[in-house]
């Protein structure tokens, strides 16, 4: 019987002590863990992405319109 | 290629912003504490950094009050970025919101108004608390702002699109003008070149400035007097270009776009200097908000803010003349075509 309530009472403190560490480490939850450690670094990859993408886009742009340009020039030549 | 200098100085410029923008650290900062109330008694606080190195040393915790210092009963490093401190916390402290200060490795981080102060009274009795002195190393890094983070990164990228927005459609005003003075197809030619390069830009700002608001106000648009008055600005260039597209006769055109194009020019000064001035606005520098050229903006933001700025506008202008070059030759094959 002592026996047994050695265990319960060791199991009640262990309880009780994970209890109270669990409430005191306050684990962060994923929002802190994720934007406090990457700090928001995803968005001015973005930003510059977008950036070097809008530049590309006008230059593919300005390409096929200078390639427009060579072609009316070549037939006139021609022509 | 005639003087082609300008356009290597603004590659290179870009370049620097790019490399030092990108790669200078940020200051190390305390972002978030576990506890936002300190009653009196005992207080075990859990406090997050960001680019602190906690375990590196002994780190020193205290709190602030109204100049009276409550220095913690221990600070322990859990990991580099979290720190555990205790605090035997008084009452009687004169504020409502104490700010927590923490000195790691030689810097001395401060988390303004960190905890409320629910047992407000006349002041505490001597703790025998007296900070360490601060010292002015001085570290080559940007300042970690409140949800901004890494993001103040993003005014190389973002605000600098609105500069040379702006700067091309006062070149776009300018030659605007002289379409009217002199009746010259080609000044109009350059007016429309630097039109659509400003709108690439006003494209660029309104897409990089979404992605900012999204990462740091929680929202990809929201209704401010800035983001709304950029819009505007925006459809009303975009009006100019659909108003040129309407006209067939070359003259005709050059001169009402012209005229339009002086109207568009004054509004977006109300709407890019005037209206966010006056009335509230999220948006840095407009509204009742600090600009950031006023203490956002320190010194080693301005080392690369300024070159970013230059170098875009230079880019920006090398794109406008490519354009207007462009425009040039397909006009002179149009002229060919019809005589």
């Amino acid at each position: 019987m002592m026996k047994h309530m050695h265990k319960l009472a060791a199991a009640a403190t262990g309880a009780l002590l994970s209890v109270r560490t669990f409430a005191s480490s306050a684990a962060p939850d994923w929002v802190e863990e994720t934007f406090y450690r990457s700090g928001k670094i995803n968005a001015v990859i973005a930003v510059v992405t977008v950036v070097l993408l809008g530049l590309a886009l006008w230059m593919f742009r300005s390409d096929r319109r200078l390639a427009r340009l060579e072609k009316r020039m070549n037939e006139r030549s021609k022509g | 290629m005639k003087s082609w200098w300008w356009k290597a100085v603004g590659v290179l410029l870009l370049l620097y912003v790019v490399i030092v923008g990108l790669h200078t650290p940020l200051a190390p900062a305390l972002v978030h504490v576990s506890e936002d109330k300190l009653s009196p008694g005992r207080a075990d606080v859990l406090v997050t950094g960001y680019n602190t190195r906690f375990t590196a040393d002994a780190p020193q915790a205290w709190l602030e009050n109204d100049d009276q210092f409550v220095c913690a009963t221990s600070a322990t490093a859990e990991r580099d970025d979290r720190l555990r401190v205790v605090f035997d916390v008084p009452a009687g402290m004169r504020r409502d919101l104490s700010h927590l200060v923490v000195r790691s490795n030689g810097r001395t981080l401060v988390f303004h108004d960190a905890f409320w102060n629910p047992a407000k009274g006349d002041g505490i009795a001597g703790t025998g608390c007296t900070p360490p002195e601060e010292d002015s190393a001085e570290v080559f890094e940007f300042p970690d702002r409140s949800v901004l983070y890494e993001t103040i990164r993003n005014l190389f990228f973002h605000v600098p699109m609105w500069f040379t927005m702006m700067w091309l459609m006062t070149v776009s005003l300018f030659h605007s003008l002289r379409t009217l003075r002199d009746n010259d197809l080609e000044q109009d030619r350059a007016a429309v070149s630097a039109v659509n390069t400003g709108l690439l830009f006003a494209f660029l700002g309104l897409t990089t400035g979404s992605i900012w608001a999204r990462n740091t106000w929680g929202t990809w648009w929201t209704s401010d007097p800035q983001l709304n008055g950029a819009a505007a600005v925006t459809l009303i260039y975009l009006a100019y270009l659909v108003l040129r597209g309407s006209v067939n006769e070359m003259d005709k055109r050059s001169r009402l776009a012209a005229i339009y194009n002086i109207f568009a020019y004054a509004l977006m000064i109300v709407f890019f200097m005037v209206l966010p001035r006056l009335t509230d606005s999220l948006h840095p520098g407009k509204g009742g908000n600090p600009a950031f050229s006023k203490y956002d903006l320190d010194h080693h933001l301005r080392t690369v803010f300024y070159p970013a700025v230059a170098g875009w506008v230079l880019v920006g202008t090398w794109l406008y003349t490519l354009r207007r070059r462009a425009r040039r030759i397909e006009a002179w094959l149009d002229d060919e075509a019809h005589a």
